[in-house]
């Protein structure tokens, strides 16, 4: 040490030129919002993988009913109750065509594969799962979508306008809230008879409360900031305050409660499938597939598992979605 | 208290008939009508008519229902040879209130165990394993929870009944398929109120003044954790009375829930509005209490008149 503070002396060292613009520079590159969210997102490895998920599942419910040469609601008593078969994965005892040991193709004599097997009536269930998967999904997102619309609009008013009008809506949100959801569904199903625009209207006339409550929120806390104060003095109009500066702001929310409510929608349509409220025969929803599946769990399990295996994916990768969004777009709420 | 107790009773009679005038109006629009057997003549249509009262204005008609209603008289099934609706529900209610009862508590007391589990070993595998846990249990609907249960416990290891409702062991399969949703929303939510109170200053102070870890958790943080719990409480009813429904179906359960599902598939009106009355009668209840009972536990709540 000692030898060290001799070899290095005091007339070695010069000021550094100081420059004073230098302090007002930032330093590194600037990010938005949406920047460091997406950023943030793309580092939640469950929600990611749960991402490519949905987008497989949506694919294939676009283009698996196309991928062989059976129609989903085609019916041949000759094939009824197949087990899956798939010659290239024969060797696995999911797809090799037998139930209980016995070769079920070679006794109907029957050559082609059908991959996930088919049900009662000789329906092919790999073309009918996804055709459901189509119907489901189809759904959930109208129902979001309008729901989203409801919400937004209703919780919007609500929050940016306050006073009077805000306790009369909230009011009626208290009332509405307070009847359980099941029966606004199973009344408006029974009045309208169950078919696909129904059940989407009734799912829809129960999922946007939550969104409307979060927008009022958000709309209550953005309201009373600076930059909403600007634009009032500036002469923005009310749809422009809240259309270009309460809304966006609010998106993360918005977004983040959307992502919750399509597994709600999933789940509430299979549900009313499964009680006999949804989707008719011969079309098919995963809720329908279940419960008919169901019939025969005992004899045939395969029929339940794979439109089981479809939403059960569905539902856990829309919640983790949710979850990995959520903790994006705000750190604050991770935990 | 009692004003605050005053306004939620107001919005429970409220909402409650608002149920009760949806179920008549929904009953009024139905397509069809009961009298649909072409052997009847328009006059025996319009003597049916007059003795059920249809030929009244819809108004008379609906004071007629209310004043029925207010004495729990719901009309008589169609499936049941005209039998009293009210009469069938309450022979059918202990049933589901059973299971509804064992499965809420069942996943609460759990939930909660594992909810502080968690939350007090943040980070780490029990941790880890309890999120998985959740997001299945509250991803995977009752339904597919059942039949896989079914399938594995009651048809290939044979260890519980596969269906039925005589016996202890018959509970077991329909109550955990049940309970599996309360008790993964339960632990999720629990663990989130422990992972927040354990950051507070008042635990650090505990910390300072040199209290025993388990002092600081059951004394400060589990206490504190758990009043937010009630909240999800009227929720989780609702969760419970809509996973009944096919739970009962699936294990054949002679309660209010499978019956409802039949007098959907059998058109059976008064059942279907008789049940749907019940269920939001329940529901409204299960609120109104779970808002008092915060009203008691978290005093602030009652100074700004209603939950957030």
């Amino acid at each position: 040490m000692a030898a060290a503070n001799e070899s290095i002396t005091k007339d070695m060292f010069l000021p550094a030129e100081l420059d004073q613009s230098a302090n007002e520079k930032i330093s590194g590159e600037v990010v938005s919002v949406w920047k460091d969210a997406f950023r943030r997102f793309v580092q939640n490895k469950g929600a990611v993988a749960s991402l490519i998920i949905v987008i497989a599942i949506v694919l294939m419910a676009l283009i698996g009913p196309h991928l062989n040469n059976y129609g989903p609601t085609d019916q041949d008593l000759n094939r009824s109750n197949l087990p899956p078969r798939i010659a290239a994965l024969s060797w696995l005892p999911f797809f090799s065509g037998k139930e209980d040991g016995i070769d079920v193709y070679q006794q109907h004599g029957i050559k082609k594969d059908f991959w996930f097997g088919t049900d009662q009536l000789g329906r092919d269930l790999w073309s009918r799962t996804w055709d459901g998967t189509q119907i489901s999904l189809i759904i959930a997102l109208i129902a979001t979508l309008v729901d989203v619309f409801i919400g937004v609009t209703y919780g919007g008013i609500s929050g940016y306008f306050g006073g009077r009008t805000d306790n009369i809506l909230q009011r009626i949100l208290e009332i509405i809230s307070g009847i359980p959801s099941l029966v606004w569904i199973i009344l408006l199903i029974l009045v309208m008879k169950p078919g696909l625009i129904p059940i989407t209207i009734a799912i829809m006339a129960t999922n946007w409360i939550a969104m409307a409550r979060i927008v009022r929120g958000e709309m209550l806390k953005l309201k009373n900031q600076e930059f909403v104060l600007a634009s009032t003095s500036l002469g923005a109009s009310h749809s422009r305050i809240i259309f270009k500066h309460m809304i966006p702001n609010s998106l993360g929310m918005i977004i983040i409660n959307t992502m919750f409510s399509i597994p709600s929608a999933i789940f509430f349509e299979a549900f009313l499938s499964f009680i006999g409220l949804g989707i008719r025969e011969p079309q098919a929803s995963l809720g329908s597939l279940i419960n008919s599946g169901y019939e025969v769990l005992q004899l045939h399990p395969y029929q339940t598992v794979y439109p089981g295996l479809v939403i059960c994916l569905l539902l856990i990768a829309f919640n983790l979605i949710g979850n990995g969004l959520r903790d994006a777009f705000d750190p604050k709420l991770r935990h | 208290m009692g004003r605050y107790v005053l306004k939620r009773l107001g919005y429970m009679c409220v909402t409650f008939y608002v149920v009760i005038t949806l179920t008549f109006l929904s009953m009024k629009l139905l397509p069809g009508t009961p009298f649909q057997n072409p052997k009847l003549s328009p006059v025996q249509i319009n003597q049916l008519k007059h003795y059920y009262g249809l030929d009244q204005p819809v108004a008379v008609q609906y004071v007629k229902y209310l004043w029925n209603l207010l004495h729990g008289d719901m009309g008589g099934s169609f499936q049941f040879g005209n039998e009293s609706v009210s009469t069938l529900l309450m022979a059918k209610f202990p049933v589901s209130m059973d299971l509804g009862l064992e499965a809420i508590i069942l996943g609460t007391i759990f939930g909660i165990l594992l909810g502080i589990i968690a939350g007090l070993h943040r980070g780490k595998v029990l941790d880890w394993g309890t999120m998985v846990f959740s997001v299945l249990g509250i991803s995977i609907p009752s339904f597919i929870f059942a039949g896989v249960l079914q399938y594995f416990l009651g048809v290939y290891v044979q260890l519980f009944p596969v269906a039925g409702w005589n016996g202890p062991s018959s509970h077991v399969l329909p109550v955990i398929s049940l309970a599996v949703g309360v008790l993964a929303e339960v632990a999720l939510f629990m663990r989130t109120e422990m992972v927040e109170v354990i950051n507070q200053d008042y635990i650090v102070t505990a910390q300072a003044k040199g209290l025993s870890r388990a002092a600081i958790v059951y004394k400060h943080a589990i206490r504190n954790a758990l009043i937010p719990v009630v909240t999800i409480l009227g929720p989780l009813t609702a969760a419970i009375i809509t996973g009944s429904l096919v739970i009962e179906s699936i294990f054949g359960i002679p309660g209010i829930g499978s019956q409802y599902v039949s007098s959907i598939t059998t058109n059976d009106y008064p059942m279907i509005m008789g049940t749907t009355e019940l269920y939001a009668g329940l529901f409204i209840l299960s609120i109104f209490v779970v808002d008092i009972l915060y009203g008691i536990i978290d005093p602030r709540i009652r100074v700004s008149g209603g939950r957030a």
